[in-house]
């Protein structure tokens, strides 16, 4: 046996004594957590058979645990959730399983063991060729000055719509589109829900930082010069994820209902309401009808986390497909 | 694909793993910022103001701050320009402006050069510059 195949011998065989050990030890103390809470609770065996005996006896149904959150976290129970348990029993069992087969496989083909990403990765490539592909997408050569600190603009602002929208997905879990629940929803997210100030707090500064970012980015691209030939669609691409941006600011702004957002959002759809011709029109789509009502916070509700980031999703794969095959434009 | 001539290859990075090192540095740093944001968030929540009430008009009613400075612009346009409606007038002039912004690539078509380059930054400054001022006084009024 050679030296490499001894040496991963010794780690399976180390792996599988600690993941064993550990795993005995915590399992012995979680039998002793879990016995100790079983001792103070009903014999719901007994009381059934008590109530076929006698019938008028009401019997309430075992209490069924209500909170999710309390499922998953526990109550007073301290390490010994279920999320607990699962995680560390998970963790070692699994590793212990991992540890037998790599020695078992190590002493029988005598050969070195070839790591888990390696083996994943020739699956892969046998089946889908990747590799060539997502070498070109990675080896792409950057120019040294387009790696200066004002071309990251632009990746900022993409970033920041990934905050918003991880963030804004939280915040629609609890959030309620009805006149008669957003403020209260609103309230309810940030004194109940956990985490749920932080979230609102994020969603709120990244929405302006987005905004910043954009136009910086844009005022950049202007500067520069960088919306010329071949590069117009890039910028008009560009532009429209501007208008997107105060989109998503204008009908996010009108959600929480409070009298800000509820005035704002008159006295806007009022200047949209104004422009010659269509202006009607607009302000009817807008506002669903000649008022802000409930109506308005549902379709500003729907244009918020649908249409807005399903546009601004297209027009951002549009604009780095487009970067992506022009390049950073040379400066001047 | 743009192609590098190879004399030019000498002043490039590979995109994996130097670029990405960059914006993976640039990616923490707006991630600390988030999270400075969030324990901002529950140290003081960003609150609310009363329920909306659509009986009872606020007296100063604003838009957000990127929409304050456009909205000064028509609070502060005389009520008639030439005979016609003058917020209309200036609601036309802004949607014309965002049509020229969209369409801008081809309104300048001219080969680039240093000058035009100084213009448009004396052009953005000034507008910057303008766009604040009517914020601040949107703000304060």
């Amino acid at each position: 046996m050679n030296n490499h195949a001894r040496r991963n011998l010794i780690l399976g065989v180390a792996i599988t004594l600690v993941s064993a050990i550990l795993l005995v030890t915590f399992g012995l103390h979680a039998r002793a957590m879990t016995t100790d809470s079983k001792a103070s609770q009903v014999a719901w065996s007994a009381a059934s058979s008590a109530n076929q005996v006698n019938p008028t006896l009401e019997v309430p149904p075992p209490k069924q645990e209500p909170c999710l959150s309390c499922h998953i976290f526990g109550e007073d129970k301290s390490l010994w959730t279920p999320v607990g348990r699962w995680l560390i029993f998970g963790t070692f069992g699994l590793l212990m399983v991992f540890g037998i087969y790599r020695s078992a496989s190590v002493w029988k083909t005598h050969a070195p063991w070839k790591p888990l990403q390696a083996r994943m990765a020739d699956w892969l490539e046998s089946r889908y060729a990747y590799r060539k592909p997502l070498g070109e997408v990675l080896n792409k050569p950057v120019h040294t000055w387009a790696q200066r600190w004002w071309y990251c603009l632009g990746g900022i602002t993409a970033f920041l719509f990934v905050v918003q929208a991880i963030t804004g997905i939280l915040l629609a879990f609890y959030y309620k589109p009805t006149a008669a629940e957003a403020y209260s929803s609103i309230q309810y997210i940030e004194t109940q829900v956990r985490f749920g100030a932080a979230i609102r707090m994020i969603h709120h500064w990244a929405a302006n930082g987005m905004i910043v970012m954009c136009i910086a980015h844009m005022l950049r691209v202007f500067i520069m010069g960088a919306y010329r030939k071949p590069r117009e669609l890039n910028w008009m691409s560009g532009a429209f994820l501007l208008l997107l941006t105060l989109v998503f600011g204008f009908t996010g702004y009108l959600l929480p209902w409070d009298q800000r957002a509820f005035w704002a959002t008159t006295v806007g759809t009022d200047i949209a309401g104004s422009v010659p011709a269509v202006g009607n029109l607009v302000l009817v789509f807008l506002r669903v009808g000649w008022d802000v009502s409930e109506a308005t916070l549902g379709r500003f509700y729907g244009l918020h986390i649908i249409i807005t980031p399903l546009l601004t999703v297209t027009f951002m794969l549009a604009h780095f497909i487009m970067i992506r095959r022009l390049g950073v434009q040379k400066p001047l | 694909m743009t192609t590098i001539d190879p004399e030019e290859k000498k002043e490039t990075v590979p995109f994996y793993p130097d670029h990405i090192r960059i914006e993976f540095y640039v990616v923490i740093g707006i991630l600390v910022l988030v999270l400075v944001a969030g324990v901002l968030g529950m140290l003081s929540p960003v609150g609310l103001e009363a329920p909306a009430d659509p009986l009872n008009t606020p007296l100063h009613v604003k838009p957000e701050w990127y929409f304050l400075g456009l909205y000064q612009v028509l609070k502060l346009v005389p009520p008639t320009i030439l005979g016609i409606n003058g917020p209309m007038f200036a609601v036309v002039v802004i949607l014309l402006a965002v049509v020229a912004l969209i369409l801008w690539p081809f309104l300048d078509t001219k080969q680039d050069s240093k000058k035009a380059m100084r213009l448009r930054w004396i052009f953005c400054i000034a507008a910057i510059l303008i766009m604040v001022a009517l914020t601040i006084w949107g703000e304060v009024s």
